[in-house]
């Protein structure tokens, strides 16, 4: 049936050369599981693209209905648990994809002549995957997403000069918010798409026209030379199968959870991003004060520029890996020095003491109810109430302090407190946070 | 339609022919010139290429099916709200009674104001009408010297009861659910499909 029906198309625009070429392209050397990761990412690519049409179905991007959009999507929409943690894993799989495909380039000194066309698109595919990453972030609108974004726009502003019309540019304001939402949303899901869609085309356009590059000795690549079908189409699907499942079962395993909804107020949050930034993450912390312009753009924009200039620096004609000790050695070190940032940055994270939710959420309502503008916590606040700093060793009785926040009177007659109509669970939770401040606990949480 | 015989497009189609028969066990299994893959090995992996992508297309659509039609198909769940008191309503006399109604569409939750027409019937009951003609969806009044219900588009005409007395309506008032608890009223709006002669519910 669909053989008729291609035969059938066949007789009138043949296919015939245009499927010949395609699937019988030879592969010097032969099919590898080695040059699976381009075609893997391509697939990953599309899957995040298919995730994102469908989570576009419920999302709104506006900060006063993003976040419940993503809780609607996450615990009311059929099966939206699975769609989002598709497109949220997906999202993870398609840089380590990026990652091992620049690897296997790179090591086989693939972007060596003819292909250092090749190798720039690639490159700026890299930057634009970035992009995707972080825009994306920002959409659920928790406070995750806004601090980390925060931190991420700040970055552009310590560039000398265009720095502020930039940051401006890119929030689409003075201060995030709804323009910057907006602006984001429509770069994630229109802008970057179009931008990425071009270059995918570009790239593949590129490979057919100069061939894959093979092995890296002449002797090996002369030996055999396979068409593209059906073995290597084999082993990429297979291999998309594989990343397809392993997809399936985080999205099955590990909820994504989404954080508080974003609050501008609430300077406690510390913000953490995604994996792939972490190492950068990690290396800000070392280059503070006067070095901190050289981490936050000089470094990254000198790196970029290699990296697209690569083919012309490394003028190294040899492609097998021995005899590249330069080329090879500094690939070497940058990952070192990545992987090196990463651990250090994860170890951290981990170190960070496990706050109760409730006493987190207790401390979201101090800045939320501005309580620090009477009270003093730790040397911040003002000096009209009491300092609260060791508050739960003066009085460490629950039921005093719900008396006291339900009505201030009833439990320190004359008190100038006023009263503040919580709600029964945000009592609970301020109460919480009151009895976390005495001697002996952590000064601040999450930091 | 028929492009001239070519003998070297005729061998082409036949080797694609061969590539979609899975039974084709003529050649010996192994490995042919250049590395290309021959016999039973060569179908494995174009079996392969075929069942992958269907078994992802396959786990994908039921999900993304069931996700796209996941808010389509769900009824809107309504809840009791109170508009007043029983022993503010007089015998016969219809009175509008407004009250603000919760509406969840999907993860957007709006209070909205609406209104309904309760009557204390003569024999004690309560009964309360969607305040929508079931003829086209105007909203009527209440004409208290004529006692009757009355639709400024089309003229229906209803008695005290949603009885039609004239006009095109297809069907009387819309009752709502409606109970009393501790002397609150206390009703369950619904929305229904004008035109037809019986009540749809929406």
């Amino acid at each position: 049936m669909v053989f008729n029906i291609y035969r059938w198309l066949d007789r009138r625009l043949r296919l015939q050369p245009l499927t010949q070429t395609l699937l019988e392209e030879p592969i010097p050397g032969g099919a590898s599981w080695v040059y699976v990761f381009g075609s893997a990412t391509l697939f990953l690519f599309g899957l995040q693209a298919l995730t994102g049409m469908f989570l576009a179905l419920y999302y709104v991007p506006s900060p006063d209905a993003a976040y419940d959009t993503v809780q609607y999507i996450q615990h009311e929409v059929r099966f939206g648990w699975f769609v989002r943690g598709l497109h949220h894993w997906g999202a993870s799989a398609v840089m380590v994809a990026v990652g091992l495909h620049l690897l296997q380039v790179y090591l086989y000194g693939a972007y060596k002549p003819p292909r250092e066309p090749m190798w720039i698109v690639g490159v700026v595919l890299l930057l634009l995957m970035m992009g995707f990453g972080f825009t994306g972030y920002l959409l659920p609108w928790d406070q995750n997403a806004y601090w980390a974004t925060q931190v991420g726009t700040n970055m552009v502003a310590s560039v000398p000069l265009v720095g502020d019309l930039l940051v401006r540019l890119l929030r689409g304001g003075a201060s995030l918010g709804a323009l910057t939402l907006s602006r984001f949303f429509a770069l994630h899901v229109l802008f970057l798409p179009a931008l990425i869609i071009g270059g995918i085309v570009l790239h593949l356009f590129m490979l057919r026209r100069v061939g894959p590059a093979g092995p890296w000795s002449d002797a090996q690549a002369r030996q055999r030379r396979e068409p593209f079908y059906p073995r290597q189409v084999f082993m990429d699907a297979v291999v998309m199968f594989g990343v397809f499942l392993l997809l399936c079962v985080l999205a099955f395993t590990i909820e994504f959870p989404l954080a508080d909804r974003a609050d501008p107020s609430d300077h406690t949050f510390t913000p953490v991003p995604e994996w792939y930034f972490l190492f950068f993450y990690q290396f800000l912390k070392y280059m503070g004060g006067p070095l901190e312009p050289l981490a936050t753009w000089v470094l990254p924009s000198l790196f970029v520029l290699g990296l697209l200039l690569w083919p012309f620096l490394d003028r190294n004609p040899e492609r097998r890996p021995a005899s590249r000790p330069m080329a090879l050695g500094a690939g070497a070190l940058f990952l070192v020095a990545v992987f090196v940032l990463l651990g250090i940055s994860l170890r951290y994270l981990h170190a960070i003491p496990k706050v109760e939710p409730f006493v987190a959420r207790g401390q979201a309502l101090f800045a939320q109810h501005h309580c620090a503008a009477c009270h003093r916590v730790h040397g911040e606040g003002g000096k009209i109430g009491p300092d609260l700093s060791y508050v739960a060793d003066r009085r460490p009785e629950r039921q005093w302090h719900l008396r006291h926040l339900r009505d201030p009177q009833s439990v320190s007659p004359g008190s100038v407190m006023p009263q503040f109509h919580l709600e029964e669970n945000d009592l609970t939770a301020l109460t919480s946070y009151l009895l976390s401040l005495k001697s002996g606990a952590p000064t601040s949480l999450g930091r | 339609m028929a492009l001239p015989p070519n003998a070297a497009r005729r061998s082409q189609l036949r080797r694609w022919n061969r590539m979609a028969s899975s039974n084709h066990v003529r050649e010996s299994s192994g490995t042919g010139e250049g590395g290309v893959p021959t016999g039973p090995r060569r179908t494995f992996f174009i079996w392969m290429i075929r069942v992958i992508p269907n078994v992802m297309g396959i786990s994908l659509v039921i999900p993304l099916l069931g996700y796209v039609s996941s808010s389509a198909f769900k009824r809107r769940e309504e809840a009791w709200a109170a508009i007043g008191k029983m022993e503010d309503l007089a015998p016969n006399e219809p009175q509008e009674l407004e009250f603000a109604r919760t509406v969840k569409e999907g993860w957007r939750t709006t209070i909205a104001k609406k209104a309904v027409w309760v009557v204390k019937q003569s024999n004690g009951s309560v009964t309360a009408f969607s305040p929508m003609c079931p003829h086209l969806g105007c909203g009527y009044r209440w004409d208290a010297p004529a006692g009757q219900f009355q639709c400024p588009c089309h003229g229906s005409v209803y008695d005290v009861t949603g009885k039609v007395l004239a006009g095109p309506a297809p069907r009387p008032l819309d009752e709502l659910p409606i109970k009393v608890e501790n002397g609150q009223l206390l009703v369950m709006y619904k929305d229904f499909k004008s035109g037809l002669d019986h009540a749809v519910e929406l």
